[in-house]
Parts: C-alpha cells; structure tokens; sequence
C-alpha cells in the first residue's frame, strides 16, 4: 500500500474562509431556532391531547365521584332524580358501529375488488375519484338524508318486511320487533354503513394497489380465477392494511355524531329489538349538552364523552398494535 | 393430473362466477346509495336556493329569509381553524419528518395525533367547551375557531410528514452538500418539492373542518342575527342545517336542505383542487 | 456497467507522477466506520493529493461509496452511523468534536449518482448556493451563475431556458447543472459518487471531460463502477473490497502491475 506522509499546507483563501465560517455560524443558531420551534409544535400536539384528556377528567370528576363505577353498569338516564349511567348510550354505540361495519366492509371489499381486478380501465379513474370525493362529504348530509329520505323508505319497505319474515322466529322475531319507526337503531347503523363505505373502499382500493402485479399474475399464470387471486393472494399480502382500513372505518364510526343523532330517535333505552330507537354516546352529548341543568348533568355527558374517547382509543391503539404485529410476521 | 384438474375446475368457476358478479352488484348498490343521496340533496337543495339565501339573515320561523348569517360565520370559524392550526401542523410535520425521525417523541406524537385524527369531533367540541367556553363564561366565535383548529392540525401533519418523507433523500444530502444547515435544507428545498402536497393537505383540512358540526355545538353554538363579534356567538351553515332540519317548521327545512347543498359544493370543490394540484405535482 | 468485460489492454490516460512532489489535500488514519454495529471500514489509510483525480473501485458493498461521505461527513445525517480514526483536510480533523460539519460541506462538495436537481430553475439551482454565502448583486450573481454554466460547459447549451425548471433538462444535463451547483460555490474537493450511472455513453464522455477539466482547480475523488472510467480519468486508484483498502496506487500502476492477487482479479473482471 503506498502512503506518503502528510506535508502540512497553508489554507487558501483565507479570508473567504473566515467569512463564511460567520455566515454559517449564523445559520447554525437560526438551525437551532428552527429545530426548536417545530420540536414545540410536535409537542403541542401531546399537550392537546393531553390537555384535552385532562379537562374531561376534570369535567367529569363530579359524576365519576357521585356514580363510580356504578356509571357503566346503570342503564337509568333520570335528569330529574339525577341519576346517570352510561350504559343504553354505550350499548347504542356499539350496537351501531357494528350493524355499520357488517354491513360495509363486505361491501367496500368487493367495490375494492370490482376496481382493482373487474372494472374496465377507462373507468377505474372516474369511479375511484368519486369515490374519494364521496368519503370527504360531511357527515351532517347523510344525516339529514337519513332523516328525510331513508328514515321514511324503511319505514314503509325495510322494516315492515323484516317484522313479517322474522315474527315467527324464535330469537330473530325479539331482534326485529315492530312496530316500524323509520329512525332507529337499524336505520342510524345503516346510515353509518353508508358514510364509512367511500372512507373502507378507498382505502382498501389502495392497498389492493399495492400488491405487485408479477404476484398476482404469477397466481394467474398457474390457473387461479380472478376470485383465487383475490382471497388467496391479495387479500393475505394486503391484510395490514384491509384491517387498517377496517379500523379506521370503526372508529369513524364509533365517534360519529351528526349522521347518528337524526336518525336514531334519541331514547335512553336498550331494546332487543334493533327497529327501535336508542341512543349512542355523541348523538346523548349532541342532543342534550347545551340543555342540560345542573353541575351533574353536565358532568355526567363529559363522562361519556370521556368514555366515547377512551374507546376510540383503544380501537385505535388494538389497531396499531395488531399492524405492527402482522408487519413483524411479514418482515 | 389433468383430470384433477377437470373435476375441480367446473366448481371453481362457478365459484368465481358468483364471487365477481357479487362485485359488481357491490359496487351497483355502493355506488347507487351515494347517487341517490347527491341526486336528492341537488334536487331539494337547488328548489331552495335563490339569491335571497345569499343576502338575508336565517328567518324566524314562518317568515323568509336565507343563510347569510351561517355562511359568514363558517367563513371566518374555518379561516380562523386554519390559521390557527396550519403552523402548528406543518412544523410539528417537519418536526416528525426531518428533526425526529426515529426519535421516541416522534414516534409518540405519531401515535397520538394518529389518535386526534380519528378522535370524534364532538369530544374535541366539549374538551375546548372545557377549556375555553366554560372558563369565559359564555359561547364565542373564538372557541368554535379553537376547536376547528384542533381538528386541522393532526390532517396537516400527517400530510406534511408523508409528503415530506415522499421527498428524495439524495436530495436533502445535495442540498446538505452545498453546507447547508437542515433547516435551510428544509426552508429552501423540501418544502419547495413537498409543496403541492401539503397545500393539498391544508385544502383537505379545510374541507374536513367546513362541514364540521359536532365541535361547533357547545362552542360557537348559534346565532340567529348578524354578528361578526369573534367574542360572542356565532352561526355556522353546518349548525343551522342540524337546527333548522330538526325542525318542524317546512321553510327552515328547506333551507337547511339548501345550506347542505351550498357546504356539499364547496367541500367537492375544494376537494377537487386539492386533487387536481396533487396531480399536477405529480407531473412535474 | 463495464466490470464484465475483461481489461486485457487497460487504456490508461494519466501519465504516472512523482509522488513525494505532491501535496496532500485529505489524509485518511486509520478510519473506521459502523452502521450501528456493523463494521463498514476497517481502518483505512489513504491520501487524496491536491489537484490529482483519485478514483475509488470495487465491488458493490466494499465500502467506496460509504468512504466518500465520511470525507463530507454525509454520514452525519443519520443517526447511528460513526466513524473513529481520523480525516485530515488541509490538516484539520474533520471527525473531531467541535468540527463544523457545514463549513466542512463547503469546502467538501458533492455529487451524487442520481442527478439531484432542486425544484426549481436553472438559474436558482445555481444562485441559491451562492446567495447563502455571499451578499451580492444581481448582476455580479449572474455573472457567478454563467460562469459555473460555462465551467461545466452547460452554458450554450440552457442559456436561453434559464428559468425553466431544473428538472426540465435532460439526465447528462442535470448532472452536469449539479457539479454546476456545487462548483458555485467555490470547494476545494468535490467527490463525486458514480456520477455516470444513471447515463447515457455520451453524457458520460462530457462529464469525463469536465472531470479532467476541473481538476486544475479541485482535488477529486470519485466512486465508479466502470472501470474503464476510472483508468481514463484518474491519476489514482484505490481497490477496496469488503471494507478494507486492498491497494491504493497510480492508476497507471495499478492498472498494468497490480500487486494485489484480488486487484488483479478485479480489474480482469474475474470477480464483481
């Protein structure tokens, strides 16, 4: 190896050098000030959301030392004789999230499917944008379409054909009890269904994106039909991302208000029957908060909205947790 | 072996008969709803516009009137929620992208604001209800601004730190090359190459956040008259359609079946620029 | 590209020089480097001399590439790579604490495999580097912006389309618009990592040219993967292979009498 030793030299151009040393040091602060600004906007995102879990607790401090944990046991909702549980709203809430997401997600996949592997190519565009276009409409028009379209069209079809067939059914006729409302549980989650379904396709469209087509046509190439490919295939290099779809469809739906509380007629109650009415968490809040009367009242809907939150969290964070687990077995 | 494959293939094709013909009646009924639902927003929504809804104020019952009121309230709620949470989004998005990449604060603030963008608005509503209105004392413009900026600011860092990690490495190191510091690294040259995507990040916030309801019930609530007082209650389209279409009186539906029209054009509207501007980035 | 076919007759370009009259503008001690735990150098020793093209060869992953972005410190940006030992530029060690490692990109330019084009014009690409340093005129930045145009002979070829957009340029131009930029702001050493990958046979004879053009003012290291190239336009070459510096020498040398049984190899394209 040859090597010749080091011969020390004078720098050139000394001042040039020395001037930008200042120019750079100067930067180097303003480096400094940017870094730390963008730091403390990061951090105001925690504080937030830190803030935010703080001032529910502080809202709600009153109704959780007054009911305990009696609140998410009771099912009285009394503003009278002030007593408060969560429970018909919780179960109005679970209830509807999960007629919505049965409903949509079987659906979106097969739109997803119909537009990735079926759909002719001039048309895949078109439909895809609409279908992005459709998931950014507020949710306050699918409510007031539920309440004066949909609402009234399955009071007159829907329900009253599902009260006939299932009436003599043994669980099934306690399910879809009458008489037919129009609003209700089944129609509210219906409405979800339809808000979350642009939101479960698109995503689902772009992760079926994502699959390489020498995959998929490898999988052609040995016989499999377009159905083959699709469930043994791309569903299962995809499935990250479907559940990540599916989450984010459930929680959109757990947390919705305003397509909610038009449609599902707002009755602390739990019925068997999905036909009548009920409440959920944001529709009780959107309903009552600005009438409520009395420190107690108030502090028993800040519960729920605590609640409603602390749900969303743990749907969001089993979410997280099951994708950073599937990613781990692929990778 | 072929004749393996015979005796199975009639029930798979059959299978995948029925399997992609379900598709397409998925996507009929799919798409059918969402046809039916514009269909008779456009159809009630254009019977109730006239000028009118532009220049009156929203009427008492039984009387005419429009939605002037609502439609600048939104306005300046929405212009203020993204002022307000815009800076804040986008540095804490370079924050995240450029400063903290693998850092724990980063991955921290990811989680949460993962959380924030999914987080029902109505309890981002109560919590600035809590935080703003109650310690004031009354509802104001301020507190309906807050909470749409709440709402603003996880969209825009979640698309300001994908947009910038879309952009190239070698290009930081280039522009590192030249002895740049990182934050003229990313003042002068991410941000420039990001740029189309995170105008369409603020674009999308500001979609998301005009049709927001929820978070304005219990901080800007409602007001029936003209007022521009940022301190005092305000009107809002979304909010008046939620009062007016619960009501029973025929010409308040009417209108909130128009102001439902007006938001829905102006969210596809801002929609579509944000796409077309993401196309054109694209381009480039 | 080329390591395949074999160098039977190497057409080697620079006439050999004599060593001990030359300065040396970087020197390398005993350089390790990490990728977390992963030992990528494992102490190298070498000299970059004032004014001479040193080409680095060697197949993928031997380490050229990652030796050339410790000499600008590149590796800073990213957390959990290190070097120890030391880089002397001009004498000074670079890896020291306290080094400033944006003085030291100043001095140390760079450019990369793919052409990096920032988006914006032609003309920005250029001005923006020399605006961050120096306040001048508007007239006395273009006349910066044409003379590194004409320097990288880029000049007749964009004058008209000064503000259209960098990217707008075809790939030999954008690379040629890079080393623009990064002369611009007047380095001492400018590295340059396969500059030629991403081009076509012409675009790559032109940046051969300006190579050997510029180095009457730079020092210049470059990585490449073809090895005709860096018999044409270096006066040095080293061979690294898996981390370590096997031979280091004049390209002349090393092209015609290799000493080491794996250069030899290599340069044959019996391996790569």
């Amino acid at each position: 190896m040859t090597d010749t030793a080091i011969r020390a030299e004078a720098p050139p151009n000394v001042a040039a050098a020395s001037s930008r040393e200042a120019i750079l040091r100067r930067m180097r602060g303003s480096d400094a000030i940017f870094h730390f600004v963008t730091r403390l906007a990061a951090i105001t995102v925690l504080v937030v959301l830190g803030g935010g879990i703080a001032a529910l607790v502080f809202g709600a401090w009153p109704a959780m030392q007054t009911f305990g944990f009696g609140f998410l046991t009771s099912g009285s909702w009394n503003p009278v004789t002030e007593q408060f549980g969560a429970v018909a709203p919780m179960y109005g809430t679970i209830v509807t999230a999960v007629i919505a997401m049965v409903v949509a997600v079987p659906i979106s996949l097969m739109i997803a499917l119909f537009l990735t592997d079926l759909c002719p190519m001039w048309l895949r565009r078109p439909i895809g944008i609409a279908i992005e276009l459709l998931a950014g409409i507020p949710s306050i028009i699918y409510g007031i379409w539920g309440l004066f379209v949909f609402a009234p069209f399955l009071q007159t079809t829907l329900q009253p054909a599902l009260i006939d067939l299932f009436g003599n059914v043994p669980v099934l006729s306690n399910l879809f009890a009458g008489p037919p409302y129009g609003i209700g549980v089944l129609t509210a989650g219906l409405i979800l269904a339809i808000m979350v379904l642009p939101l479960v396709t698109s995503i689902s469209r772009d992760v079926f994106d994502t699959v390489p087509p020498v995959l998929k046509e490898a999988a052609y190439g040995v016989g499999c039909t377009t159905w083959e490919v699709f469930r043994y295939v791309v569903l299962p290099y995809t499935r990250v991302g479907v559940v990540g779809g599916f989450m984010l469809g459930l929680g959109r739906a757990l947390g919705e208000t305003m397509a909610v509380t038009f449609v599902i007629g707002n009755a602390h109650r739990i019925s068997a029957s999905v036909l009548a009415p009920g409440t959920t968490i944001s529709a009780t809040i959107a309903n009552e908060f600005t009438e409520a009367v009395g420190d107690l009242y108030t502090s028993s809907l800040i519960l729920l909205a605590l609640i409603l939150f602390v749900i969303t969290f743990i749907v969001l964070a089993i979410s997280r947790w099951l994708l950073s687990r599937v990613e781990r077995r692929i990778g | 072996m072929s004749e393996t494959i015979n005796r199975y293939y009639p029930g798979r094709r059959r299978r995948n008969i029925v399997t992609t013909g379900l598709a397409y009646v998925a996507t009929a009924i799919g798409l059918g709803w969402l046809v039916i639902i514009l269909a008779v927003l456009l159809w009630e929504g254009f019977s109730g516009l006239s000028v009118a809804v532009f220049t009156e104020m929203t009427p008492p019952p039984g009387s005419d009137g429009g939605l002037l009121n609502p439609i600048i309230g939104s306005l300046i709620m929405t212009a203020l929620g993204v002022l307000f949470g815009t800076p804040i989004g986008i540095l804490a998005g370079t924050y995240m992208a450029e400063y903290g990449r693998h850092g724990r604060l980063a991955n921290i603030v990811r989680f949460i604001n993962d959380i924030l963008l999914s987080a029902p608005s109505i309890v981002i509503g109560l919590i600035v209800y809590e935080i703003v209105v109650y310690p004031m004392g009354h509802f104001s413009a301020w507190a309906g601004a807050i909470a749409l900026g709440i709402i603003v600011i996880p969209v825009v860092v979640r698309t300001t730190e994908d947009m910038l990690l879309l952009v190239p490495n070698p290009l930081r190191e280039a522009a590192s090359a030249l002895g740049l510091p990182r934050a003229y690294v990313v003042r002068h040259v991410c941000y420039r190459a990001a740029s189309a995507g995170m105008i369409t990040g603020v674009l999308l916030a500001v979609a998301r956040i005009s049709g927001e309801t929820a978070p304005l019930l219990f901080t800007a609530l409602n007001n029936q008259f003209w007022s521009t007082d940022l301190n005092s209650p305000m009107a809002s389209l979304p909010v008046v359609i939620f009062q007016f279409a619960l009501s029973p009186y025929k010409d308040w539906q009417a209108l909130a079946w128009t102001g439902a029209l007006i938001i829905t054009l102006a969210v596809l509207a801002l929609s579509i620029t944000a796409r077309a501007l993401t196309a054109s980035g694209k381009r480039s | 590209m080329n390591t395949n076919t074999t160098l039977s007759a190497p057409d080697v370009a620079q006439p050999s020089v004599d060593v001990s009259r030359l300065d040396v503008k970087i020197g390398v001690r005993d350089l390790k480097f990490y990728y977390g735990d992963a030992l990528a150098l494992k102490g190298i020793n070498l000299s970059l001399y004032r004014n001479m093209v040193t080409a680095f060869i060697g197949p993928s992953g031997c380490g050229k590439s990652t030796l050339l972005r410790v000499l600008n410190r590149m590796y800073d940006l990213y957390p959990g790579q290190r070097a120890t030992g030391e880089v002397l530029v001009d004498g000074q060690n670079i890896l020291a604490a306290g080094q400033d490692p944006n003085l030291l990109r100043s001095r140390v330019g760079m450019v990369f495999q793919k052409p990096t084009p920032f988006p914006m014009s032609i003309y920005e690409n250029i001005a923006f580097g020399i605006r961050l340093y120096e306040r001048l005129s508007r007239a006395e930045i273009d006349a910066r912006v044409e003379s590194a145009l004409r320097r990288v002979a880029l000049w007749e070829e964009v004058k008209d389309k000064l503000h259209n957009n960098g990217l707008s340029l075809s790939g030999g131009q954008q690379q040629r618009l890079c080393i623009a930029r990064t002369v611009a702001v007047q380095p001492q050493v400018i590295l340059l990592d396969e500059p030629c990958s991403a081009l076509d046979p012409i675009s790559t004879a032109k940046i051969e040219e300006l190579i050997d053009e510029l180095k009457s003012d730079y020092t210049i290291a470059i990585v490449t993967h073809n090895l005709q190239q860096a018999a044409r336009c270096s006066d040095f070459t080293a061979f690294m292979y898996l981390g370590d510096l096997v031979e280091f020498d004049q390209t002349h040398t090393m092209f015609t009498l290799p000493r080491d049984r794996r250069t030899q190899d290599y340069i044959t394209g019996r391996f790569g």
